[in-house]
């Protein structure tokens, strides 16, 4: 039986990887004690008010598109390659979340259409394990 | 606080490639504004250099070819912004009283293709795609249409009157006008962005030479130029914003500053990075109401002779966009407005008020000019 490879984000800072079968994976976010604004990426301060008082929450998968593009150039260093969707997703918590889409064709992708986190393999690391980033979907 | 006026502006012309030096772009860039304010370079009590991509210690190169007078001269980068920051940076310390006459540059070479950041970048950032300039206002532009019913035609006509000016501007990268056709058939980069629809990687300078009201006389310049207020951002938070958040409230600031109101500015600059930014930015400052830029475009408002001429001289898209030197750039076609030299670009009705918006990852800028 082949060993399973290991899986790892492509920065621990962004999600989580879901650590047994009936787990999901989830992007990581702040949210301010002080005033109740949430972030993502997680941030050490708030934004809006400036508090150190952060927690480390656990942010929905799901969220609604609130713009998007198709990217028809592929910038240097990316490893994903044109055409990719680009979009800004809101979560129900408030924040925004810059991300690619997993989906390329302008007439299947629509402002305000419900999204959901994916995890996709996007390269390999020295050690041989899958790196893995996020995306969204239209559910 | 002194009141703070420019005394004269020069460029050298924006181009795609060049054989020259930063210090030799420089160069004309400051000996034209040296020449339009009167002012001999020993009068020069300090210089602010905007630019992005140079080396460091570029000011000094740049400046010093005028005489080594041992004047403070500091670099300054805050992105496509960078060369409007050193010009209010020098402002700043007229108005205080520090010095009465300071010299104001921006200096850039480019190479081409999809720009980016330099320096250090998150890997997952770069890795991920999301370092694609046009998609921020390809999607601000999407948003649009989604909200107001702004048309891609609309967004290309953009294009289209920003080709139309810079045909008529001898400093412009490209000075031939475009037809819609070939804006809108021309190859998509982000969506709803085309090629003609984004300002080019570009080489290029601009100066400016500013002084104390109170002095100016000492000097034989063209008409001096009120900067009449000024308000910088780094971007506000807001929940619902997508890129810099408090942009209404950063304009109201140059308004009060200024002693005006939206609805007295005769001539606007706005940085339109991609054709777009001419239909949300001036909505955004309240120089046309939410959601009619689209239309404004269309009933040809923002025309050389429409009731609200905006970037006359090209915009950055046809103007070209040197990021460091494109500020002044910006100020440079205000000046001319302002005094009534614009040549075959003049605003008519003798503009008295000009407005330029100027903004980069580094910041926004709203100022203020008064003839
Ligand atoms: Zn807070």
């Amino acid at each position: 039986m082949a060993v399973q490879r290991k899986q790892v984000p492509i920065d621990g800072r962004l999600f989580k990887l879901p650590s047994s079968p009936s787990e999901k994976a989830h992007l990581i976010g702040s949210r301010c004690r002080s005033c109740g604004e949430t972030f993502f990426p997680k941030r050490s301060y708030c934004a809006n008010c400036t508090s150190p008082d952060m927690e480390e929450v656990a942010l929905s998968t799901r969220g609604k598109l609130e713009t998007f593009t198709i990217s028809r150039a592929t910038p240097p260093g990316s490893l994903i390659q044109a055409p990719y969707g680009l979009g800004y997703v809101r979560l129900p918590e408030g924040c925004i979340v810059q991300t690619v889409l997993s989906e390329c064709d302008p007439q299947k992708l629509e402002i305000d259409m419900d999204m959901e986190l994916v995890i996709e393999k996007i390269r390999e690391d020295e050690e041989g394990n899958d790196v893995m980033a996020f995306k969204f979907k239209p559910v | 606080m002194r009141e703070v006026v420019i005394l004269g502006v020069g460029l050298h012309k924006f181009e795609r490639f060049t054989d020259k030096t930063l210090v030799e772009l420089g160069e004309v860039a400051i000996s034209n504004a040296l020449k339009e304010s009167g002012v001999p370079f020993k009068d020069i009590e300090a210089a602010y250099v905007g630019h992005c991509y140079a080396a460091m210690g570029t000011g000094r190169s740049v400046v010093t070819q005028f005489g080594e007078t041992g004047i403070p001269i500091v670099n300054i980068e805050v992105a496509c912004s960078s060369a409007t920051q050193a010009l209010l940076r020098g402002a700043w310390e007229i108005a205080s009283g520090l010095y009465d006459v300071v010299l104001a540059v921006g200096v850039e070479k480019m190479g081409t293709g999809l720009i980016s950041m330099g320096g250090e970048t998150d890997r997952y950032i770069v890795e991920m795609g999301y370092m694609v300039m046009p998609a921020s206002y390809a999607m601000m532009a999407r948003r649009h249409m989604h909200d107001y019913g702004t048309t891609f035609e609309q967004l290309a006509m953009c294009s289209v009157k920003e080709h139309k000016n810079g045909a008529l501007n001898p400093y412009a990268q490209y000075q031939r006008e475009m037809t819609l056709e070939e804006v809108m058939n021309s190859r998509m980069i982000a969506d709803p962005i085309t090629l003609y629809m984004c300002s080019p990687t570009s080489s290029g300078a601009s100066a400016a030479v500013i002084c104390a009201k109170e002095k100016a006389k000492k000097y034989i310049s063209k008409k001096p130029i009120t900067i009449a207020g000024w308000a910088l951002s780094s971007g506000t938070y807001a929940r619902e914003a997508l890129e810099f958040g408090g942009m209404e409230e950063l304009a109201q600031k140059a308004y009060d500053r200024a002693g005006i109101g939206p609805q007295d500015i005769d001539v606007a600059q706005v940085h339109d990075a991609f054709s777009p930014g001419e239909i949300f930015i001036p909505e955004s400052l309240g120089l046309i109401p939410e959601g009619e830029g689209g239309r404004w475009i269309e009933e040809e408002k923002t025309e050389i002779n429409g009731v609200l001429p905006i970037n006359t001289d090209g915009g950055l898209v046809a103007r070209g966009h040197p990021v460091g030197a494109t500020g002044i750039a910006q100020v440079a076609e205000l000046v001319w407005q302002l005094r009534g030299e614009a040549g075959p670009r003049q605003v008519p009705g003798k503009p008295k008020v000009a407005l330029q918006h100027n903004a980069g990852i580094g910041g926004v800028i709203v100022s203020i000019y008064k003839r």
